[in-house]
């Protein structure tokens, strides 16, 4: 059964080859008010991670929201294997920041939500749910409600979620964000090796740059205001990248390269008085 | 440590309500019968009428007209509370009307009520209706409008449409605040149904209060009210239950 979906999702992939995943190009999102950012041009590979980093407020979280189809861009255009991206669509998942489960569902119904909005039959849907609830983790918190399990177990309850869908293309807002150092860590741990058992392309915004240095094969700076791409860092790091990819100088090299890049600007942010 | 504070505490509530009994029943003993009955008294009535099935034709017939009253307002107060809470031009339109009959005391319509209908069973349905509806469409509108549109995003993210949105999401969310409606329309709706029998046609439990009252059979009428103190602690428990039920939904911020 694995080997079944692993060559259909291949074949997808095959046509979709010669093109990138996804194709940002001279994007511009406005609120009524305010433009968010502007200009934007990002190819995204398959299976490339790119993590996508910027002080609060820059627009990380419109940006994914767009390439998830759930706000339409106001100028430039945005493909997704070759097609326009028009509304949410089959293929991609995201896993957000506060989680997102539904309180009245428990662990192993909020993982069976999007198979069960894609019409699978039962069966699939319980070796589906069973598989990922494994693959994070969470075997045996089966039947418990989100509010009875802690932030981090709740966030590999929203990462199986995803997954379940068998996405090709996975988009993280903060998924870390608010679980507490230590849970962090392993989470990440555990996140790289879960991709490296299932690699699919992945857009992680984060607010840590020791993060992005050890998710992303690219990091993307974005900074201003409206935000523009400043720089897009390249990753040269090896896979699997684990606990030992730490302590590698280039890893400490790039960090502090990303770190006087945002640094500089979070700075000048924290003394910036309200006019 | 615990349990035994537990077992002082039921020691207290139970000393307290056999110090209510025998006040009853010597302030029973003491007063003119035209006032007061003791509480012996009062039982023994009670189970006079209970055997003569009077009690039981009288309380169905109360428990009919509240039912029925409480079930057209928790419908109507669910799905125009939803209805309400999802198109907003309607709520503009409806909002003045719904905040005036809030604001008014009910039993001020019954007159009204009276002069419209008459005496049949509808217009007492519609005075519990008009007690009990307006907890539940404010709870349900309260709730279905606090949403967490972080959730709403997540169904969307998932291509969820209109109608699974509001199976999954919608009505889900809202559940636990029409709780807190049901369990304050439960209560209203019982004194709806008192007025409603004293005020229109004579019926159910609030004639035998009537009756009792006008016939110096102050024995009867403490049978009567006595009954419906019962009926009210029961079905107010019933409501804190239901609304227990879904708290943790309700709580759960991450
Ligand atoms: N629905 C909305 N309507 C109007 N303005 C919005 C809306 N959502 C976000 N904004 C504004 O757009 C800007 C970008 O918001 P966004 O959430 O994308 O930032 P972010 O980079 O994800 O920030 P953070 O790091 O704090 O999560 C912010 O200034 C925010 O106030
Ligand atoms: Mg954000």
């Amino acid at each position: 059964m694995r080997a079944a979906t692993e060559t259909k999702s291949e074949r997808i992939s095959a046509s979709a080859e010669a093109q990138p995943r996804i194709r940002i190009s001279r994007a511009g999102m406005r609120y009524d008010a305010a433009q968010v950012f502007r200009d934007i041009d990002l190819d995204i590979g398959n299976r490339e991670v790119v993590a996508i980093i910027g002080p609060s407020g820059c627009g990380k979280t419109t940006l994914l929201r767009c390439i998830d189809g759930l706000l339409p861009l106001t100028s430039g255009e945005l493909r997704l294997e070759g097609e326009p991206v028009r509304g949410p669509r089959e293929g991609v998942a995201m896993v957000f920041q506060h989680f997102g489960l539904f309180p009245w569902k428990t662990v192993a119904q909020n993982v069976a939500y999007g198979l069960k909005l894609a019409g699978r039959g039962a069966d699939a849907i319980a070796a589906k749910v069973a598989e990922c609830i494994e693959l994070v983790g969470l075997a045996g918190f089966e039947h418990y409600y989100p509010w009875q399990i802690s932030g981090g177990m709740q966030q590999r309850c929203g990462l199986a979620r995803a997954l379940a869908v068998e996405p090709r293309v996975l988009l993280m807002d903060e998924p870390f964000g608010a679980v507490d150092a230590q849970t962090r860590e392993i989470l990440q741990f555990e996140l790289l090796k879960i991709w490296e058992m299932r690699p699919t392309t992945m857009v992680f915004v984060t607010h840590s740059i020791e993060e992005a240095v050890l998710m992303g094969d690219r990091i993307v700076v974005l900074k201003g205001r409206p935000s523009t791409v400043h720089e897009v860092v390249e990753v040269d790091l090896p896979r699997p990248r684990e606990r030992r990819t730490l302590t590698l100088p280039r890893f400490a090299q790039l960090r502090e390269h990303v770190w006087s890049t945002l640094m500089a600007e979070a700075l000048r942010a924290e003394y910036e008085v309200r006019k | 440590m615990r349990p035994q504070r537990t077992w002082l505490r039921r020691i207290t509530i139970a000393s307290s309500l056999v110090l209510g009994a025998v006040v009853w029943q010597v302030a029973g003993q003491f007063a003119s019968d035209a006032f007061w009955a003791p509480l012996s008294a009062t039982l023994a009535s009670l189970v006079g009428v209970a055997k003569s099935g009077v009690l039981l034709r009288q309380a169905l017939s109360s428990f009919e007209l509240y039912l029925a009253g409480l079930a057209v307002a928790v419908a109507v107060g669910a799905l125009l509370g939803m209805l309400l809470a999802r198109v907003g031009w309607l709520r503009v339109a409806l909002e003045d009307y719904i905040m005036m009959l809030y604001a008014t005391p009910m039993v001020a319509l019954i007159p009204f009520i009276l002069s419209i209908m008459g005496f049949g069973f509808a217009p007492k349905v519609l005075v519990v209706f008009l007690f009990a509806v307006f907890p539940m469409l404010y709870n349900t509108i309260e709730g279905a409008r606090s949403v967490r549109p972080e959730l709403v995003e997540v169904a969307r993210s998932f291509h969820s449409g209109e109608w699974r949105l509001w199976c999954d999401v919608m009505i889900p969310h809202t559940l636990p605040f029409m709780m807190t409606g049901l369990r304050q329309a439960i209560a209203r709706g019982l004194v709806g149904m008192v007025a409603a029998e004293f005020f229109l046609s004579p019926s159910g439990l609030g004639q035998m209060i009537m009756m009792g009252s006008q016939n110096f059979d102050t024995a009867g009428m403490l049978a009567a009210i006595l009954l419906i103190v019962l009926l009210g602690v029961g079905l107010m428990d019933l409501g804190r239950w239901l609304e227990r039920r879904f708290a943790p939904w309700r709580a759960y911020q991450p």
